[in-house]
């Protein structure tokens, strides 16, 4: 299969591929621009509305705000500084005085909100805010769980509850989640979960960037006419298996360069990790997983390619490259219903058929525990794949790449099928 | 004897016959010329021997043996659509195509650098591709195709691009390959050429061998009452005399065909009377140019379909 010029072909591409200047900005990007959107997204998440918070407690009830005030200050971001509470009594009417002064202040933010606790919340729970933007989580949530805290003691003092009897109501669930697995019981952190999307995101954009790449390369063959040359020296079938696999050890490369750093981190456990999130990868599963997906690189790269030998230039090749995107993004939206339940039927058959087994098997198999013969038929299904899809791609791939002219419709390539 | 022969080959597309039932045999050492119209058939023909396409019909032979990968390697092929990955640098391409071709890399290295000298572009072998002339990116496929020393050397239409210079540069090397002993078949439309280093020609019209032989016998048989002549002057009543069949123009020079031989002195003595200078006048003499202008030229002399072979 490899012989000297294949192996020319493989080398030249490989070469050509790795040391270019696209390859070397998207792989070094990649993982850039992913640690830039989760690093901006923390940065979001403990920055925005959490510091400078100015905030006036009024209360219609005058024994319970020294209780609001006593429990704000057991919090750490009162005694940072970071919030800033003021306390004071107001009937219903006192608040609408005091809100209509305060508009203005909140307006220039000098004043991020106002709180109205009426006596009636003492019962049902009921509390109102006033703010610029309402919908701030990290607000509702630190209020929510502050008020709850003076509202449940309030309700139950003198009721001959202990503190830990108030402390325990309080209290929300904790749910853990363990894995079954036939080994060992493994505690469930949303590790698994963390990883999968890494894993099937990555496989989603590798196959379609080398897909991509290859059909470029071919359409740019066919048109400056190389092909005629290279063609006059090789097989057909010799070009075009140097090629797959040129492009193919790329994807492959470039997968090793993304994930060493991350098997790195979770190997060595290095403190960078999420707080509470367990990774586990287990090394069979990532032999697994770079195994499945080279196969899945030979069937994309080896279905662009035939594609960049029917048409003539990339506008008309956009059309014919659609179905074979749709085999790609399809099985990957099917992964990511897979992550909401990973007991998903849909997910399951899909991972064991032609083209979608490549993206959703190894989801399933992070997620769940996979019986063995299922994942063996996923392998015996995309290596069956290849050997169809192969040789019917380099029938197209033959008969295409010297023609020239106006493009060529279904039907017509149909017809090479028999003519090659 | 015959380094190569083509038998009978024959190709289709749809309902197009591209090439029918070509023949012709190509000499051990000798410059080949396959000369015909711009679609007539000849790069088809080419990418049959090449085995780019399969012939419906027909085979290539070499040396006695049927074609296979081991002619891939023993030819250099120049295509008339030109080819070359324009990112890559000038020498890395040429060990490409050398290793293609079986070649190391390193042992070929020494041979590229000497081409590129020769064609003054040894300075630039780091230069990307894309970075050069039309001239001398043509001159790099040169060197690609004759770079991994092949015995067959096949050039469709070997000198479209290039400027004076650098076309007695080429012509030189395929003398010098010639007298290395490697056959060289040059396929092309410009007459001029193939007359000048054809030793033997096949003439391809609409898919057809319309003549094929040696040069000097085909020039023989062909310019058998014929005469070329130039001139400087108004020689319009060529065509009015009595003994002379048919008069071609070519600008400065005519080729008038006689009804006799003997009848030359006769035009001769009749243009110099008419105060014509004649430069040169020679006589049972044609050019190529009007040997394929008078059989492949006219849709009449194509239709009768008569195959000489000489």
């Amino acid at each position: 299969m490899f012989n000297y010029r294949v192996l020319a072909i493989l080398k030249r591409e490989l070469r050509e591929r790795v040391l270019s200047k696209s390859f070397i900005i998207t792989t070094l990007s990649l993982p850039l621009i992913m640690a830039l959107v989760l690093g901006l997204q923390y940065f979001m998440m403990t920055m925005e509305g959490d510091k400078d918070v100015h905030l006036i407690v009024a209360c219609e009830s005058s024994d319970v705000i020294t209780k609001i005030e006593k429990v704000f200050n057991t919090r750490s971001w009162i005694e940072s500084g970071d919030y800033t509470v003021s306390y004071q009594h107001a009937t219903r009417e006192d608040f609408s005085k005091l809100l209509e002064e305060n508009k203005e202040k909140i307006l220039d933010r000098k004043l991020t909100g106002v709180i109205f606790v009426p006596e009636s919340a003492l019962k049902d729970k009921k509390i109102e805010l006033y703010a610029e933007g309402t919908k701030n989580i990290t607000l509702e949530r630190k209020l929510s769980s502050v008020m709850n805290e003076v509202f449940m003691d309030h309700y139950f003092k003198d009721r001959g509850f202990s503190a830990e009897d108030l402390q325990f109501t309080r209290q929300d669930v904790e749910l853990s989640t363990y894995k079954i697995t036939k080994g060992e019981m493994e505690r469930e952190t949303g590790g698994n979960l963390v990883l999968t999307y890494l894993f099937t995101f990555l496989l989603y954009i590798s196959l379609l960037m080398m897909g991509t790449w290859i059909m470029q390369s071919v359409l740019e063959e066919k048109a400056n006419r190389i092909c005629e040359v290279i063609l006059s020296s090789v097989d057909s079938r010799d070009l075009m298996m140097g090629k797959i696999f040129g492009s193919s050890f790329t994807g492959l490369l470039q997968m090793i360069i993304w994930l060493t750093p991350v098997m790195v981190v979770i190997g060595m456990k290095l403190p960078i990790l999420p707080v509470g999130m367990l990774f586990q990868v287990d090394p069979l599963l990532m032999v697994y997983y770079m195994f499945n997906f080279l196969l899945g690189l030979i069937t994309f790269v080896g279905l662009f390619a035939a594609v960049g030998a029917i048409f003539n230039n990339a506008q008309e090749a956009q059309g014919g490259v659609t179905p074979i995107m749709m085999l790609i993004i399809i099985p990957f939206l099917i992964t990511m219903s897979l992550i909401t339940n990973p007991i998903n039927v849909v997910a399951g058959v899909s991972s064991m058929l032609p083209f979608a087994s490549i993206i959703v098997m190894p989801a399933r198999m992070t997620l769940t525990t996979v019986p063995v013969w299922q994942i063996i038929l996923s392998i015996v299904v995309n290596i069956a794949t290849i050997l169809v899809i192969i040789p019917i791609a380099g029938k197209i791939y033959r008969v295409g790449i010297l023609r020239t002219g106006k493009k060529p419709s279904y039907k017509e390539v149909l017809k090479w099928l028999k003519e090659a | 004897m015959n380094a190569l022969e083509v038998k009978n080959l024959s190709k289709s597309f749809g309902n197009i016959e591209a090439v029918k039932n070509v023949s012709f045999a190509v000499p051990e050492g000798s410059i080949f010329g396959l000369i015909g119209r711009n679609g007539a058939g000849k790069t088809t023909t080419i990418r049959m021997m090449m085995n780019i396409f399969e012939p419906d019909s027909g085979e290539v032979v070499l040396r006695g043996t049927r074609v296979g990968q081991e002619f891939r390697n023993n030819v250099g092929y120049l295509p008339e659509e030109r080819g070359l990955y324009k990112k890559m640098k000038i020498i890395d391409l040429l060990m490409f195509f050398a290793e293609i071709k079986g070649k190391k890399g390193r042992e070929i290295k020494d041979q590229a650098l000497s081409y590129l000298e020769k064609f003054s572009l040894l300075d630039r072998k780091s230069a990307k591709i894309e970075d050069l002339s039309k001239g001398n990116q043509q001159k790099v496929q040169f060197i690609a195709t004759i770079l991994h020393e092949p015995d067959f050397i096949i050039l469709d239409e070997p000198f479209t691009g290039l400027d004076p210079i650098n076309t007695n540069i080429l012509k030189e090397i395929i003398l010098q390959l010639k007298e290395k002993g490697k056959v060289i078949i040059l396929s092309t439309h410009l007459m001029d050429f193939a007359e000048r280093m054809c030793d033997h020609i096949a003439m391809i019209n609409k898919g057809e061998i319309i003549m094929c032989g040696a040069m000097s016998e085909l020039k023989k048989k062909h310019g058998k009452n014929n005469v070329t002549v130039s001139f400087e002057g108004d020689v319009s009543f060529v065509e009015s005399l009595s003994y002379v069949e048919k008069v071609t123009h070519f600008g400065n020079s005519i080729s008038v065909k006689m009804a006799d031989e003997k009848d030359a002195q006769k035009l001769l003595a009749e243009m110099t009377s008419r105060q014509i200078v004649v430069n040169h006048f020679s006589t049972n003499e044609i050019s190529l140019q009007e040997l394929f202008v008078n059989h492949a030229g006219s849709e009449e002399v194509a239709a009768e379909k008569e195959v000489q072979y000489v």
